[in-house]
């Protein structure tokens, strides 16, 4: 409305004002029209000071202002104003046009028809009137893009069944088509869901460095409204069977504000939970917490779907699969007891059902005396704790009891700071009078991996620290899956609340910076909390704390039942976390965990030694299974960037299951092997977040230098790609004397000082 | 497994050091008794077993690791004058003695644990009895469990409680122990340990099963006496498992460990059976807390 105006007053539209340069095409010089007005405009004004009549000197002053005003406007239009223009020279710049070819273009949310219609509409047959203009100026070449991009001989060729959408990749790609061609810019048609994971500035660089503008032209709604939407599902990609899951569901709706709908999560078929979902305001997400357990050994393609609901936009983003895999295998730990306490029989006990946890002891039970229990071989730690890096990283999680630091070597301590910096592993420190600061590990290697300080703020200084606890999770804590007692939080806390208190001998109440508290307890005078259960990262492994000494209580104390299973529970979930992503010798990740056929998969290996040290010189060899059974082998190459790490890819050929399995051996020794999954089906990626995207498309225009439209403005596009595209150009000139605004304002000034005159009673 | 210590150099140097005198607690049994402690009085000969007193649990600045808990169980009258002479029913055989010594060799020969080292008498039926994972009894077979002492101790079993049975001798003693079970545990059945069980490896090697005797029959022993206390009675290393295997009271029958380690300082008890009572009692312990 504003620029149809805005257009009617100033003979252009506005950008051609933000394009052009204001000049003066009179052929006089400036001083002539000086001169002119000079003479005009003093005998006016003397002719005006002169008649006095009835007039005073106020109405003498406005009625000469609007005549100079009148006059001025007259000797404006004598000098011939003008824009000076630069456009490109019709027929000889090619505009390379991209449309979108994924499936988001089928979603009907333009009154009930699909956005493709818009490309069929202005894009084919002979009656479009923007093709006809792009035609008459440019010529044209058409792209379409999804996952790839690809010249398009015919607009009809286009299928919409991308899975994907890659606008940065389809830029740069249309970009090298036409070089070498005078290139007026790239016309992108599409509703922006990218999907591509990757960092569009990237993309943008070589566009702005060849200044090469980009328009955009957004189709579909922003807002698409009613729907809701699976949007995100946080779980890992691989558990230990039998792991107890605790899964965030993100569930974004619109237009269905207060209702409560059921999440379900099901196993090949089979339903392994439901819970109901109370959606909160319109736009903003839900976090639906689902708990169950991983039984089923295998690659399992998880479902997290929600009914469809009346009326939705979108009917195929209300389900989500993701891909688990439950390992079968049994996790071997180490844990080093320094005196002989109850903690190792009840721990022993917790988890002695668990057929994938195999908890080695080695307990001193005199100086220099150590009890042996679940050796695989009578060699295993036959000489006390491991002395060797080979020996210690055989385990994949350590727990430290009551020992002090004294016991170890030097070399041991830094052996078992390097366990879970650089093996990955993960160490379980618990409490004791021979523990943290009691236990003399302040300035050790191992005080650095720990998340706590061992600085005591809880102790009054009087004695020894003792302090009987409450313990409780902390928000944070609520939510982790090592201390879900309950199937829900309020369960959780429950549960917590009535277990009795334990005790500790180790004041420890300051976390490092990047450390999570989980569990907590109000203990002593101080207003601190001591810490019950702390974790972080460290390089790449994890280090968790549980500074009490005796949670054997919540297994014996009067008050907890004798069938009750929390403190089983609390350490079959504490140890399974403790291992829980520990890599092997050889782990192998894909870049993504689905694909469809024909679409390429790319895979690394890292591979290590049993000391784990990056091996760069192996001979590594990946066999792709597919679910016809035949497997491929490949032979993967170091990628040189990155120590141990080497790559491949390949295309599945069929939908279903594909194993990639790697074998790594170094002068005939074997490093190990290593595998993962990923699923090769339809994907309905196209279907979620697939709203018009237009601040993206904003963006991706403002960059480069082009502009963003929608279908109600599109009809521009021919124009301003003449004005503003580069390529091959000229300069012209558009006179702008004779714009309306002008005659307008003459009329408006010599009619003001009619009607002055009139009211004033001066005719 | 032997691998660095030998008890018996250790017991000698024990019984010998400092004037012959054990390392006993500086007071006397009755005086060390902490007040908190306090324990119930005996059942007197043709009288019901007394209700017994609620004990406190001891007050100390810390929990310990370990306690060598004694049951006081409810049990039969005892014969007039052992009864009055003891000042205690049979639960309270060579207590506290017993206690101390053992405690006192413990402290030397599982060096890292962190063992109370007094006695501790604890009640079957006290609500905190489950804190105290260990349990010794002796004299079983004149153990008469009131139901509240039954369903504490099973309780206590089912849990993941310790028990340790000891010095009862005889058929009939049997008779009565395994009848006291049957309603404690009932369907567990009592099995026999063999020689190759852990418990007789957990710390010390234990390669033959010993007849430790009373301290009478001790002296008699070196004189070729016999060891039983009961006509033909063979020691038996017996025990109860729980559904999963776990092993829940070790019994320890027709032997008397602990007189043996109650006389370990008399130079008249022979030394083999004071080494393999304090063997057999470590590896207990170690066993119970490991396993």
């Amino acid at each position: 409305m504003l620029e149809s105006l805005f257009e009617f007053l100033f003979k252009y539209r506005l950008l051609l004002f933000q394009e052009g340069d204001f000049a003066f095409t009179s052929p006089w010089p400036w001083t002539i029209g000086l001169i002119l007005a000079a003479a005009l405009a003093i005998p006016s004004a003397l002719t005006y000071t002169a008649a006095l009549g009835d007039s005073t000197a106020a109405d003498r002053g406005i009625m000469a202002g609007l005549r100079l005003g009148a006059l001025s406007v007259i000797l404006f239009s004598l000098l011939q104003p003008a824009l000076i223009i630069t456009s490109v020279v019709p027929q000889r710049n090619f505009v390379g046009i991209l449309i979108d070819d994924s499936r988001s273009m089928t979603i009907a949310d333009r009154d009930g028809r699909p956005r493709s219609e818009f490309v069929a509409r202005n894009f084919t047959g002979r009656e479009s009137d923007l093709l006809e203009q792009l035609a008459e100026r440019f010529t044209l070449r058409f792209f379409r893009f999804s996952s790839r991009t690809q010249r398009l001989g015919d607009v009809g060729e286009l299928e919409y069944s991308g899975s994907r959408t890659e606008i940065g990749a389809a830029l740069v790609r249309a970009q090298e088509e036409l070089t070498g061609v005078p290139l007026a810019g790239l016309v992108m048609i599409t509703d922006g869901a990218d999907n591509s994971g990757e960092a569009l500035a990237e993309s943008l660089i070589p566009l702005q460095a060849a200044s090469t503008p980009v328009y955009t032209v957004g189709l579909g709604e922003e807002v698409l409204s009613p729907d809701i939407q699976v949007s995100r599902v946080e779980i890992p990609r691989s558990v230990l069977a039998g792991a107890s899951l605790v899964v965030d569901v993100i569930i974004s709706q619109r237009g269905f504000q207060g209702r409560t709908v059921k999440l379900v999560v099901e196993d090949g078929g089979r339903i392994v939970a439901s819970q109901d979902v109370a959606l909160k305001r319109d736009g903003e997400p839900v976090v639906a917490r689902v708990h169950f357990a991983a039984n089923e050994v295998g690659p399992r393609l998880l479902r997290f779907g929600i009914p469809l609901q009346p009326d939705e936009r979108v009917r195929r983003n209300n389900m989500r699969e993701v891909l688990l895999n439950v390992r079968d295998e049994r996790e071997k730990i180490l844990y080093f007891e320094g005196e002989p306490r109850w903690e190792v029989k009840f721990l022993r006990r917790a988890v002695a059902d668990d057929e994938n946890l195999q908890v080695v002891i080695l307990q001193r039970t005199a100086e220099n005396k150590f009890l042996r229990l679940d050796v695989d071989t009578p060699d295993e730690l036959a000489t006390g704790f491991p002395r060797t890096r080979e020996e210690l990283f055989r385990y994949r999680g350590l727990v430290l009891g009551s020992v002090e630091a004294s016991f170890f070597t030097h070399d041991q301590l830094n052996m078992i700071a390097d366990f879970v910096s650089e093996r990955g592993g993960g160490l379980l420190m618990l409490g004791g009078r021979n523990a943290f600061r009691e236990g003399g590990y302040q300035g050790t290697p191992i005080a650095q991996v720990m998340p706590v300080f061992m600085d005591d703020e809880l102790s009054d200084g009087s004695g020894p620290y003792f302090a009987e606890v409450d313990v409780r999770p902390t928000r944070s804590g609520l939510t982790h899956p090592a201390i879900q007692l309950g199937q829900n939080a309020e369960a959780v806390e429950e549960a917590w609340e009535t277990l009795p208190p334990v005790t500790t001998l180790n004041p420890i109440s300051k976390l490092k910076p990047g450390a999570t508290a989980l569990l907590e307890a109000t203990a002593g005078r101080s207003s601190a909390r001591q810490i019950v259960l702390a974790h972080h990262r460290f390089g790449r492994g994890k280090s968790i704390v549980l500074p009490i000494q005796d949670s054997w209580i919540w297994q014996m104390h009067a008050d907890v039942d004798v069938d009750d299973q929390r403190h089983e529970t609390f350490w079959r979930q504490l140890l399974r976390w403790l291992v829980d992503g520990v890599p092997d010798g050889v782990s192998v990740e894909t870049d993504r965990e689905r694909v469809e056929v024909g679409e390429s998969v790319g895979f690394r290996a890292a591979v290590s030694d049993s000391a784990f040290m990056e091996v760069n010189n192996a001979s590594v060899s990946a066999f792709t299974e597919g679910p016809s059974g035949q497997p491929v082998e490949r032979r993967m190459e170091w990628t040189v960037d990155e120590d141990g790490v080497y790559d491949a890819a390949f295309v599945p050929t069929e939908p279903g299951l594909y194993e990639i399995r790697v074998e790594a051996t170094r002068a005939a020794d074997s490093l190990g092997t290593g595998s993962t999954f990923v699923y090769v089906m339809e994907s309905d990626e196209e279907y979620f977040n697939s709203g018009m995207r237009r601040t993206t498309l904003e963006r991706v225009a403002d960059e480069t230098g082009g502009r963003f439209y929608t279908p109600e403005t599109v009809s521009n596009l021919p124009e301003d790609i003449s004005l503003t595209g580069a390529g091959v150009t000229l300069t012209e000139e558009r006179d702008l004397w004779d714009m309306p605004s002008l005659l307008l304002l003459l009329m408006s000034l010599v009619g003001g000082e009619w009607l002055y005159r009139r009211a004033r009673g001066l005719i | 497994m032997r691998a660095f210590a030998s008890l018996p150099v250790v017991v000698s140097l024990m019984l010998t050091s400092s004037s012959g005198h054990l390392p006993l607690p500086q007071a006397s049994a009755d005086e060390s008794t902490p007040e908190s402690t306090r324990i119930p009085q005996s059942t007197r000969f043709f009288e019901p077993p007394v209700t017994q007193e609620p004990r406190e649990l001891p007050h100390h600045p810390a929990f310990r690791e370990y306690y060598f808990s004694r049951v006081a169980y409810t049990g039969y009258p005892r014969g007039w004058a052992r009864g009055l002479a003891r000042g205690g029913g049979s639960w309270a055989v060579d207590y506290p003695k017993a206690d101390q010594i053992f405690l006192s060799f413990v402290d030397r020969l599982l060096s890292n644990l962190d063992a109370y080292e007094w006695q501790h008498p604890v009640l079957l039926d006290d609500p905190e009895l489950r804190r105290f994972p260990y349990l010794y009894a002796l004299e079983v077979g004149y153990m008469n469990l009131t139901p509240p002492e039954i369903d504490g101790l099973r309780g206590f079993l089912l849990a993941g409680g310790f028990l340790v049975i000891d010095d009862f001798w005889g058929p009939r003693e049997w008779a009565n122990f395994e009848h006291q079970m049957a309603q404690v545990l009932p369907g567990y059945p009592i099995v026999a340990l063999s020689q190759d069980h852990e418990i007789f490896s957990t710390f010390y090697e234990i390669t033959e099963l010993l007849q430790v005797p009373n301290v009478r029959n001790g002296w008699a022993s070196v004189n070729g006496g016999s060891t039983a206390e009961c006509f033909g009675c063979l020691p038996q290393v017996k025990g109860i498992y729980d559904e999963n295997g776990r092993l829940m009271v070790v019994i320890n029958f027709n032997t008397d460990l602990g007189d043996a380690w109650e006389w370990a300082d008399d130079p008249y008890y022979p030394l083999k059976f004071s080494t393999y009572a304090y063997e057999m009692g470590v590896n207990m312990i170690v066993y119970a807390m490991s396993h």
